[in-house]
């Protein structure tokens, strides 16, 4: 059962977020809440390309070893980070004029557009 | 096959024949438009504007019905149906998400049932 | 070696390098000439690159390889690099997507003479392009998820780009929020995928498709996301939001950039499923979308009294006639008899009217563009009268209000006339429902043509003059595109729409490309 831990942490992790999203009204809850979506799809990544015992996909330095972790998920998970870092600061960022021009961090109160 | 005929399978549709039809009817449009009197005199009031009688605003906004009055009939009728679709769109970005998540949701379910 | 092998990576790295350059051009005449020539040539590779998959079908580039085309080196079953795979629907989107974002940019060349920061601007609009355009022609599906970051993140700044306007803000907050969500979605069904065959590419996938739970999970993660990407209801809150409150020359551009997600929604269901698909629902999910789409966004483009906005429920309701086209395609797929008899029409009325509604909604958004540049307010209960003084533009939106009510003879009667005739043959309803959405629309037009370029002149628009000849230019650029559209009806659905139509149909054909044999 162990083995699948990282798959349960993976869910938690989800739910957590997208809870957030959903049901917070903090305009910087929920881009925490997207923070840890983010999280948890790049942990699936990694877990996806684990393997028991595997050492580091690099030939250089694995040394004398049969199994190594899958590179390519890794390599997914880099990418998907770098991505993340760039739209979490520029959420912040607009989340801050929000702030300034509404006055509010409620999500609730930010709807001039509707209808 | 001819020249600009679209075959649906069921039918089909000539655009140049369309096009035909519309210098046809523009042809027409004029012919009729020439045959109307030139002989009125500029000038006096044989060419103002017939405004019931009273002067014609200068600005254009006073004799103008607003946009936002287009289809009264129409939107009055479906008021229920726009009271319903309006209270869907709140603007509010995580009843949005919630839309993606419940969209999801059901998508998985008819797709994996 | 002929230098046109190399057209599908130069079809990426000429708005790339756009895109990084631009922040060096603070001068405003070189940044205005660099703008418009390297959109310029991205959209000549589209062309061209459009050409040569039409004469030599579907074109395979390995990034990084040792050899081009070298997709399966030394023995391997997998493809393991990077693999750009253009085929006749890529090739066809690619062209009507850079077609537009020529437009937008000649278009948006005066309306950054208004404002500091054109030089981000523009590296922003390289940025998009270059996002749409590798969406559009890549082969892997962590590559797809990656160009549509760039693309998202790109739009993020540019729907925000009047950072002084709250709604601007608040419509950039909205997009981007829902977009990161679905972006997520997308990454996890990849992650899915390559979880159960180790390969990233389409067509390794597409190769060794068995249809399980986790395949189905998968499958439901990318039309959800890719469904809210293009603005299908009930996930389309965002895109009027977003259209009316970006730059008009962005808006005109973001309508072929949610075209790639409809792209990546069709290239999975199409040719990453294709047939291992046994059940009917995808169909019909992608049709209900359709339906739902084209009436509830027409209903509520209706009531709309800001031109932008209602032209922005208006996109929604023209995506979900590709929507239904496709769909019923799609439902015809593992039927040959069907497919011969209105699965293909129906398929060729919705890529058709891809690139129709790519044209004339485009200039629509400019003309609305023009509007407000010359009038300064979008507000249809204050416009009035404009006729007289914007006489081009007049000319503009009747021809696109024709054309996005299908008014004969102008384009988008045609699609929708096959649209019609095909989904006839699934239910009548669809084709009652697309009938309804089709008189809306022009009611919609009819309200706008009315209230903001006829009537009696109003005093405060009495300075009112026509707008700049570059902006003229842009719009013509679809104007023309729109012209051409409906008076060659044939050469348009035989060597435009045909192929492409084609290309999405032989899942074989787009596997053996890189796999070297088919299913």
């Amino acid at each position: 059962m162990t083995g699948n831990l990282p798959f349960v942490v993976v869910g938690l992790l989800f739910a957590i977020g997208m809870a957030l999203i959903l049901f917070d009204k903090n305009l910087i809850k929920i881009a925490i809440g997207v923070s840890m979506v983010e999280a948890a799809t790049n942990l699936f990544l990694i877990v996806l390309g684990y393997r028991t015992g595997g050492s580091i996909p690099v030939y250089t330095l694995a040394g004398e070893v049969k199994r190594m972790v899958l590179p390519t998920p890794q390599a997914l998970t880099l990418t998907a980070i770098v991505i993340g870092v760039a739209t979490t600061a520029l959420m912040l960022s607009l989340i801050m004029l929000l702030y300034r021009y509404y006055g509010t961090l409620d999500v609730r109160e930010i709807r001039r557009l509707r209808g | 096959m001819m020249l600009g005929t679209v075959q649906s399978g069921f039918g089909y549709w000539n655009v140049y024949a369309w096009i035909i039809f519309f210098a046809l009817a523009a042809a027409l449009v004029f012919y009729f438009r020439s045959a109307g009197r030139s002989d009125y005199k500029a000038g006096t009031y044989q060419d103002e504007i017939f405004y019931g009688g009273n002067p014609v605003p200068k600005d254009g906004d006073e004799i103008a019905v607003p946009a936002s009055s287009a289809y009264w009939g129409f939107t009055e009728a479906l008021s229920p149906f726009y009271k319903l679709l309006l209270s869907l769109h709140t603007g509010i970005a995580s009843d949005y998400v919630g839309y993606l998540v419940v969209t999801t949701a059901l998508i998985s379910a008819l797709i994996v049932l | 070696m002929n230098w046109q092998i190399h057209l599908p990576a130069l079809l990426i790295a000429v708005p790339l390098l756009g895109a990084f350059a631009a922040p060096a051009f603070a001068n405003r005449r070189l940044r205005d000439v660099w703008f418009t020539v390297m959109i310029a040539a991205t959209t000549v590779i589209a062309f061209l690159l459009w050409r040569r998959v039409g004469a030599e079908g579907i074109v395979v580039y390995v990034m990084g390889g040792e050899n081009w085309h070298l997709t399966l080196p030394s023995g391997m079953r997998l493809p393991i690099r990077i693999i750009m795979e253009v085929d006749a629907f890529s090739a066809f989107m690619a062209l009507s997507g850079s077609i537009v974002s020529f437009a937008g940019a000649i278009f948006s060349l005066r309306f950054l003479d208004r404002t500091t920061g054109g030089e981000k601007f523009v590296a922003l609009y390289f940025l998009l392009t270059a996002g749409m355009l590798g969406m559009e022609t890549t082969g892997d599906l962590f590559n797809f998820f990656v160009f549509l970051e760039i693309a998202s993140v790109a739009s993020y700044g540019l729907i925000a780009f009047w950072r002084n306007t709250p709604e601007a803000i608040e419509a950039s907050f909205k997009y981007m929020l829902l977009s990161t969500i679905a972006a997520l979605m997308v990454l996890i069904g990849v992650g899915i995928l390559y979880g159960r065959y180790g390969a990233l590419n389409m067509a390794a996938i597409a190769k060794s498709m068995q249809l399980g739970l986790p395949e189905k999970v998968a499958l439901a993660l990318f039309v959800a996301a890719l469904a809210m990407k293009c603005g299908a209801v009930p996930l389309h809150m965002w895109v009027p939001d977003a259209y009316s409150q970006a730059p008009a020359g962005i808006s005109c551009f973001l309508v072929s950039v949610s075209q790639a997600s409809l792209y990546g929604l069709f290239r999975i269901s199409f040719s990453v499923y294709g047939r291992a698909l046994d059940t009917p629902a995808v169909a019909w999910i992608i049709i209900v979308f359709g339906i739902l789409s084209m009436f509830i966004a027409v209903v509520m483009a209706v009531i709309q009294k800001e031109v932008k906005r209602l032209m922005a429920y208006h996109a929604v309701s023209q995506t979900g006639y590709m929507l239904l086209g496709v769909g019923v395609g799609l439902l015809a797929l593992a039927h040959p008899q069907a497919m011969s008899e209105y699965g293909f029409t129906a398929m060729q009325g919705g890529i058709f009217h891809i690139i129709n509604h790519a044209m004339y909604k485009g200039l629509l958004f400019l003309t609305a563009g023009s509007i407000f540049y010359a009038s300064g307010t979008l507000d249809l209960n204050r416009l009035g009268g404009l006729a007289r003084n914007m006489p081009y533009t007049t000319v503009m939106f009747v021809v696109s209000a024709a054309a996005i009510a299908g008014l004969p003879p102008v384009n988008g009667f045609v699609s929708k006339l096959l649209v019609y005739e095909s989904s006839f043959a699934v239910h009548p309803i669809l084709t009652v429902m697309a009938l309804v959405t089709s008189i809306l629309t022009l009611a919609s037009f009819v309200k706008v043509f009315q209230s903001a370029f006829l009537g009696p002149a109003r005093a405060r628009f009495s300075e009112v003059r026509e707008v700049p000849r570059s902006m003229l230019v842009g719009m013509t650029v679809l104007l023309v595109a729109i012209l051409w559209l409906s008076f060659m009806p044939t050469w348009s659905l035989s060597r435009l729409v045909g192929p492409a139509a084609q290309a999405l149909v032989d899942q074989a054909g787009y596997i053996e490309a890189v796999m070297g044999s088919g299913l």
